[in-house]
């Protein structure tokens, strides 16, 4: 089976701006995610590639489709959840759904069951029946999703699915779109401007700037374990004391704000053992040790040149610890991903490079 | 009331056991696709489909519409008069108030609600081209259009029939009439429609085409008043018809249905150029939606 988005030296001039500059890119199953700043050329992309706007050069063929002439053919076989708002707030989620359906080509009976299961997949159960007008952000997100979905595309562009939601609500939507790459053997192509979200999300993720592809790669590429231990502790004065303790100790420790990062230098147990019974020694809460990981951002900080395969790896990805929160390999148990990257994500929030 | 921003865990573990199941079945060609959006646009026109209070407007129009015309009916029953006191065809043109607000106001609803709420995207995203669905969607107009248009004819015809009038004369006179509405149909849908397509605000699309249609048949029927007044210069109230699609109808009803209007078209070029005008009318903004569907397509 072959790429299910293959672009080639695709280009879009309008004039002023030139928003994809000569893009060669192959979009494989699973999750993708297309990360860039705004003006990027992510938007004009996925507008291409349904076959809505014209590209000034190269070509771009969807599902073994060309888009330039087969246009009907790409958008009957592919799901597309636009940034913007897109309901009607005198329908009813169901009602729309069922038309969504039909307007793909759905017979009325099929619609109705299709979109029947599709929302109650998305989670709109009861208030499927109100008219959307009322529904809060993130309802709209799951009834933009649910048709989105409802004619079984083979591929689904989501455009920022999670822009505009609170945390409780982003998380629930992350699951859906890693349930759709994953469970409904959907391919997937999700942008977000929070990379944090994509390589969560995401098995590979592409990098635009400026129209071109900065870079394309699997997802654990760009996370390989830096090596080093997080470490968080709570006391009087504690990250001083703790890193004091430490250093005497011989290992390296680096203050990075509101942790610790610990140079897993010789055999990782014995530093994790060294951690626990510093932490003991000096009467201090252990709140958190894992392995740190490289983040997306910090491909932006090392672009264009430094490589991310030739840091250390002390620590295998994939044996950490019990003390450790084990981070899983590729495709590997998704509840206990996001319940052991969870904290990563909020020491990101606060102290990411750059911010 | 749940948190609708909190995961439901029943949700959950319900999605867990079925799983996702694939779609097989058929799926149907454009053609198709775009006769169940007629069919969608037509009941959306009319509240159907949609919340409550959208379906007041149309229905009380509909009913307003048609009251006349049943009055007359029962009327011309118990009186057993032997001629309807009103032609088919006239009778357009005395609801022509009702009529330009049911289009001006149900225009918006099949056009401007898609633009505004973005809901087009989605349509675009999906198999139909961009150009069908702005011929749907007006086919949906013009659908609720003629229903608005044809039902009081149906039932003045049911009448004529009942009270044992003339058949062959009555279905003449019903038939032209019919006719005639079809061609005030499609300009009023043309009109409307493309009024409504470039606004993306319901208020300012109602505004502008009940203002278009009522102003510029005033202006018409202005001239027309004066130069029916004035012997020798009916020619110029005859020209001044050509400008709106009421005095259009008017014109075509006092030419074919015997109505008694001022300066209808008095030759047969003249006639052949107010329907000319009628049809080119609604061409032309039929076109001109379609080209404006492609834009925003493409835009």
């Amino acid at each position: 089976m072959g790429p299910v988005v293959r672009v080639e030296h695709l280009t879009k001039d309008y004039g002023a701006v030139l928003a994809l500059d000569a893009l060669t890119l192959d979009v494989g199953e699973g999750t993708t995610g297309l990360v860039g700043a705004n003006g990027a050329g992510k938007s004009t992309l996925l507008k291409i590639l349904l076959g809505l706007i014209p590209a000034t050069g190269g070509r771009a063929e969807v599902l073994g489709h060309d888009v330039a002439t087969e246009g009907a053919a790409v958008r009957a076989a592919v799901g597309y959840l636009p940034e913007h708002d897109c309901l009607p707030p005198d329908v009813s989620a169901s009602d729309f759904v069922v038309h969504m359906a039909m307007m793909s080509g759905l017979p009325r009976v099929a619609a109705r069951e299709r979109a029947a299961e599709v929302l109650r997949h998305v989670g709109l159960a009861e208030e499927r029946y109100r008219p959307m007008g009322g529904y809060s952000t993130g309802m709209k997100q799951k009834a933009k999703l649910a048709q989105a979905l409802v004619h079984d595309p083979r591929l689904v562009l989501l455009d920022e699915p999670t822009n505009g939601l609170d945390p409780a609500a982003r998380e629930e939507m992350l699951g859906l779109v890693r349930r759709i790459g994953h469970d409904f053997g959907i391919a997937v192509v999700v942008t977000s401007h929070l990379l944090g979200e994509l390589e969560r999300v995401s098995d590979n993720v592409v990098v635009l700037d400026g129209g071109r592809l900065l870079r394309a790669s699997r997802t654990d590429e760009f996370l390989d374990a830096t090596g080093a231990l997080l470490v968080e502790v709570l006391g009087d004065d504690a990250h001083a004391r703790m890193a004091a303790a430490l250093t005497n100790a011989g290992v390296a420790v680096a203050d990075r704000g509101s942790v610790l990062s610990v140079g897993a230098t010789a055999e990782g147990l014995d530093v994790r053992d060294l951690v626990r019974d510093t932490a003991s020694d000096l009467g201090l809460g252990l709140v958190r040790l894992q392995t740190d990981h490289r983040r997306i951002e910090d491909v932006f900080a090392d672009e264009p040149e430094d490589a991310p395969v030739d840091r250390p790896a002390a620590t295998s990805p994939a044996g950490g610890p019990p003390v450790a929160a084990p981070e899983p390999g590729p495709g590997g148990a998704a509840p206990t991903a996001d319940a052991s990257r969870r904290p990563g994500r909020h020491r990101r929030l606060e102290g990411a490079p750059g911010d | 009331m749940t948190d609708p921003s909190t995961p439901t865990p029943e949700g959950r573990s319900v999605i867990h056991d079925l799983g996702y199941r694939p779609y097989t079945g058929t799926r149907m060609p454009p053609a198709t696709i775009a006769r169940a959006l007629v069919v969608t646009g037509f009941r959306n026109a009319f509240g159907l489909g949609r919340s409550g209070r959208s379906k007041i407007l149309p229905f009380v129009l509909l009913a307003l519409n048609l009251l006349p015309a049943v009055i007359v009916g029962g009327v011309a029953a118990f009186a057993s008069l032997d001629e309807l006191p009103i032609g088919y065809a006239e009778y357009a043109s005395t609801t022509q108030v009702l009529l330009g607000i049911f289009v001006a106001s149900q225009a918006p609803v099949l056009f401007s609600r898609d633009l505004r709420h973005g809901t087009i995207a989605l349509y675009l995203a999906r198999p139909l081209r961009s150009g069908a669905y702005a011929l749907a969607r007006w086919a949906s107009l013009l659908a609720a259009t003629l229903v608005f248009l044809v039902l009081p004819i149906v039932i003045l015809y049911a009448v004529a029939l009942l009270i044992e009038l003339d058949v062959s004369d009555q279905t003449r006179e019903a038939a032209k009439a019919l006719g005639l509405a079809v061609l005030l149909a499609l300009s009023l849908a043309g009109i409307a429609g493309l009024i409504a397509s470039w606004s993306t605000r319901r208020g300012f699309a109602v505004v502008a085409t009940i203002a278009l249609l009522v102003i510029a048949n005033g202006v018409v029927t202005v001239i027309q008043g004066i130069s029916s007044e004035s012997s020798g210069s009916t020619r110029v109230g005859e020209v001044a018809g050509l400008f709106s699609p009421y005095s259009l109808y008017r014109g075509l009803i006092g030419a074919w249905a015997g109505a008694d209007t001022p300066t209808p078209p008095s030759s047969t070029g003249m006639e052949l150029a107010y329907v000319a005008v009628f049809v080119g009318l609604s061409a032309a903004c039929l076109v001109a939606l379609v080209a404006r569907y492609r834009r925003e397509a493409t835009s």
